[in-house]
């Protein structure tokens, strides 16, 4: 029997398929601090976190092909406006919210486009921490500003998790030492909560421990941008000796 | 499905496609044939490069001039480009440094995109393909601009200076580079410095930026439209293992003194 096509269960149904896929994506803690602005999280293989422009980063769970289609997507648009403008013209907002979000959207609600399976975590640099900037980027097109801090987990549950531990024990404009074992625990916690159905309360020790046992299969990533640096660079990524001490303490 | 390879020049040209803005990078200028070339173009004088132990140094004076007005004390003519290249420009202002963004933007935009820095010869090779692309201007006499490029090789641990003609075929030079109108004037005394000093590039960046600010003056003695070191500081900057530094105007300052009460350490 032919059904009608059903626009809403359509939408559903991509929903339902790409929450899915993201549950076990690997989840970003976004802090900002008082030298800079970070993205921290767990790989397995493969990159993790990149630099998109001068001041802007990104990280994101979901399918490999997606990820790095919105990755060249929007170092394509800021190297463009960077040039024919001003590198001061381009923001996160313009970068998420004209150049990435729609494109998101179309593929999301197309019947005959397969969507985005993608949940993306942008970080702007500006010259003080209270500026400083996080997007989140869903794969329907949806995206929402952060401060201070922001999480990107394999469910909505996850996130909310992390952010009321972050809420809870980030207090002021933290230091890069103060913020990573921070950071590290609110990872572990969006981790075991998206694996967890119907996980409400995760503990801190329960999200330490996972991240411990994980550690055996693969090793953290954090991207920062400099605040203060000479180089013509500000982006890096953390070498693995800096980030080792901070893992002996977890 | 677009093959994503890094290059700048293409993305530019896919967005004038596609928008129909004009980027002026990528048309000739364009001159009324038979007139009168009116307004002169601004002009940068002389710069620079010097190979030291661990590195290359570049110095250049700050004067921009058209025809012979002195347009701009304050000219930058030394760019980062990336966090081991320098750019050092002598020649026609405005296009140089449009040049100088769009090779800024180039080398970054190849790295991020492709997850791993330019090769040396990569850049090289973008150099001289915006020469080449500049060469029916330079021929038409304005636009006309050469670069000298100097990086710090991490694969060979030591500084490296490139020189371009003006169609861009480039050249590698052993201890020093420089360009500009002052920069003819002075060769003989690079070789007599090496000559009876030694190498450059076995000299510590002290005793090098001593010397490249001597030249620079020489070379203002000698030159009419070179800046020189008085009125204005001239700028220096060097590209290291660690990355790419200016050298603070106190240290300038205080070469400048020193060159002129006669002291000679």
């Amino acid at each position: 029997m032919l059904t009608p096509y059903d626009f809403q269960e359509n939408l559903q149904q991509r929903a339902q398929y790409i929450r899915n896929r993201l549950r076990a994506g690997s989840p970003v803690i976004g802090i900002s601090y008082d030298n800079g602005i970070m993205l921290l999280s767990f790989k397995r293989r493969g990159r993790k976190v990149f630099e998109i422009y001068d001041r802007l980063m990104f990280s994101a769970i979901g399918n490999q092909a997606d990820v790095e289609n919105l990755r060249l997507a929007a170092i394509d648009f800021s190297h463009q406006e960077g040039f024919v403008r001003s590198p001061d013209d381009v923001t996160i907002q313009r970068v998420v919210g004209f150049a990435l979000s729609p494109a998101l959207k179309k593929a999301f609600g197309d019947p005959l486009t397969a969507p985005f399976v993608v949940r993306a975590l942008f970080a702007e640099l500006h010259d003080t921490p209270e500026h400083d900037l996080f997007y989140t980027l869903n794969y329907d097109g949806e995206f929402l500003p952060y401060e201070r801090f922001a999480v990107i987990g394999g469910t909505a549950n996850a996130e909310e998790q992390a952010t009321r531990y972050l809420e809870a024990n980030l207090s002021g404009v933290p230091t890069f030492e103060s913020s990573v074992p921070v950071a590290l625990t609110a990872w572990g916690i969006a981790y075991e909560a998206a694996q967890l159905e119907e996980a409400d309360g995760v503990s801190e020790e329960a999200g330490r421990r996972r991240l411990r046992e994980l550690l055996a299969e693969g090793q953290l990533e954090v991207g920062i941008l400099e605040r203060h640096t000479l180089r013509e660079n500000r982006f890096r990524l953390v070498p693995h000796e800096q980030i080792e001490p901070f893992l002996q303490r977890l | 499905m677009r093959t994503h390879i890094g290059d700048f020049f293409e993305l530019l040209q896919r967005y004038q496609a596609q928008t129909g803005v004009r980027i002026p990078m990528l048309q000739p200028l364009e001159t009324p044939a038979h007139t009168p070339n009116s307004a002169p173009e601004v002009h940068g004088t002389t710069v620079i490069a010097l190979k030291f132990k661990g590195g290359v140094l570049n110095v250049g004076d700050r004067r921009a001039t058209a025809a012979n007005a002195v347009m701009y004390d304050r000219a930058d003519k030394i760019v980062p480009l990336d966090d081991y290249t320098l750019i050092a420009i002598a020649g026609a202002y405005g296009r140089a440094m449009e040049v100088v963004r769009y090779l800024r933007h180039a080398f970054k935009y190849y790295a991020r995109s492709q997850l791993q820095p330019m090769s040396l010869d990569g850049k090289l090779q973008e150099v001289s393909r915006v020469l080449s692309a500049n060469l029916p201007n330079a021929l038409g006499g304005i636009g006309l601009f050469v670069p000298i490029l100097s990086v710090y090789d991490p694969d060979q641990d030591r500084g490296r200076i490139f020189f371009f003609d003006i169609s861009g075929a480039r050249f590698e030079t052993p201890e020093y580079g420089a360009a500009g109108s002052g920069a003819e004037r002075i060769r003989g005394v690079f070789d007599y410095i090496t000559k009876t000093k030694g190498a450059f590039s076995e000299r510590p960046l002290e005793e090098v930026l001593r010397e490249a600010i001597l030249l620079l003056d020489i070379a203002a003695d000698l030159d009419a439209a070179t800046g020189g070191i008085d009125k204005v500081l001239p700028t220096a900057r060097y590209a290291t293992r660690e990355g790419v530094f200016e050298v603070p105007e106190e240290t300038i300052r205080a070469i400048v003194q020193s060159i002129r009460t006669g002291g000679n350490a």
